[in-house]
């Protein structure tokens, strides 16, 4: 016996480590994302490099952009005259500063919009959007900066996703168009209720459980209806598109197309305290005052 | 290996927010598991492919377990394939480690649909996503048989097969 277990070895270690993560993944293929000790640890160490990598990435580009440009407006000069080289690069350096300066200022609109909440910026240092597993984006702020698990994640143009993990200096935000992403929404125009899930790619989301009898039209904007306890109301999801009504069933069919494009996003605002307003409520609905 | 894979994903993820930001991906750590197939030993090859595909399972938020025993398979096939057919040059690195990643994406699509809800699961429609994946890393793939032939002088690591 032993003879064949040493004749066999090579075969039967290969065996093992081929079956045993076939039956981990079957013993756990319910619960995505649980996450051991040892796997956060193993994580802490990826997110310095991607820093790291994010930095270096980022100053080469920068680096080379600037060189092309100064070359380009030298032969300019050479062509024309200096002073318009000095004002072209000039106007570049304001257009791009202009363009930073309004994503920022949507941003803090945003945050001084809704004032009883409590946001924390970050910057997007990494992005894994591989279609077979989690649509997720790294930030570079983590549980030391007060970040948590679920905690709403936004930019000035809607829902960005929910924080999935949230390490020492860096969290992974799970995207709203992951397939494993159900956000309950409204439809902002006639209050319709209706979720919206991810199908696992940035364009494209799905419209569920719209009652076929609700009032819902193509361009409609969605926004968070705060019902799924994740996300405070009035948030834009996105704009329902090519709606489906068959002649049965209790909902109709539809798609949305997200109003954040998750491949664009660099800076974003996380929630992390929603608590929500009483004095926004109608008197009506407001609490109850007792002479 | 496990500090090379942990890395390459950490590079992967950096880079696919300078190109394109995500819209297409590829999966650096394919090539790494073509290359352990076809030059690491059998025993130690397949628990290097178990570390990488642990890194996979980390980084891609798969449910525990599916992309280690993906990458051990991918190995396995790719051991087989390099065995048949000379697939040492940089176009033969490139064509495995597409069709790896298109292997790893494929058979985690196929045995996430086996076990997730329906509403959750992976759908067939992510296939032209599966396929650019395939691409841009084979793409890649060559670049990175330049770093992790390096790597292995630097580490001098000999290919078994050449002495005894």
């Amino acid at each position: 016996m032993l003879a064949l277990v040493k004749r066999y070895r090579e075969l039967i270690l290969v065996a093992v480590l081929l079956l045993f993560p076939l039956a981990v993944f079957f013993a756990n293929a319910k619960k995505p994302g649980e996450r051991s000790r040892f796997d956060r640890a193993v994580l802490t160490v990826t997110a310095p490099i991607e820093k790291v990598v994010a930095v270096v990435v980022t100053g080469t580009l920068q680096a080379w952009d600037g060189y092309v440009a100064l070359r380009g407006a030298h032969q300019r000069a050479i062509e024309t005259a200096r002073q318009n080289r000095d004002l072209t690069l000039e106007r570049q350096a304001l257009l791009a500063e202009r363009a930073e300066n309004d994503r920022l200022r949507k941003l803090l609109g945003l945050a001084e919009a809704e004032p009883h909440r409590a946001y924390v910026g970050a910057r997007v240092i990494g992005v894994r959007l591989a279609a077979a597993g989690l649509q997720i984006v790294t930030i570079d702020r983590g549980a030391d900066d007060g970040l948590a698990r679920a905690m709403p994640v936004v930019v000035a143009e809607g829902v960005v996703g929910r924080i999935h993990a949230a390490e020492g200096h860096s969290a992974d935000v799970l995207l709203a168009v992951d397939r494993n992403s159900s956000i309950a929404a409204r439809v902002e125009r006639t209050r319709a209720r209706a979720n919206v899930r991810g199908l696992g790619r940035p364009d494209l989301a799905r419209l569920d459980y719209a009652l076929r009898s609700e009032d819902v039209i193509e361009g409609d904007l969605l926004v968070t209806s705060g019902t799924d306890g994740v996300f405070p109301p009035g948030l834009p999801v996105g704009r329902a598109t090519r709606l489906q009504r068959a002649s049965h069933g209790m909902f109709q069919e539809g798609w949305v197309v997200p109003t954040v494009d998750p491949t664009r996003i660099e800076e974003v605002l996380v929630i992390t305290s929603a608590a929500g307003d009483p004095t926004q409520l109608p008197a009506a609905l407001g609490p109850a005052v007792r002479p | 290996m496990f500090l090379s894979a942990l890395a390459l994903a950490g590079l992967q993820a950096a880079l696919a927010r300078h190109l394109g930001g995500g819209a297409v991906t590829a999966c650096l750590l394919a090539p790494l598991l073509v290359h352990l197939a076809l030059t690491a030993g059998n025993v130690d090859g397949a628990v290097g492919a178990a570390a990488v595909g642990y890194v996979l399972d980390l980084v891609a938020g798969t449910p525990k377990g599916l992309m280690t025993f993906l990458a051990v398979a991918v190995f396995l096939a790719t051991r087989l394939t390099g065995a048949a057919v000379e697939v040492r040059g940089r176009v033969g690195f490139a064509l495995l480690s597409g069709a790896a990643t298109l292997g790893l994406s494929v058979g985690a699509v196929a045995l996430q649909r086996l076990v997730a809800l329906p509403e959750a699961a992976p759908a067939w429609s992510l296939l032209p996503r599966l396929l650019a994946e395939a691409v841009v890393t084979g793409l890649l793939a060559p670049l990175l048989l330049l770093g992790l032939r390096r790597l292995d002088a630097l580490l001098g690591e000999e290919e078994p097969g050449l002495i005894g």
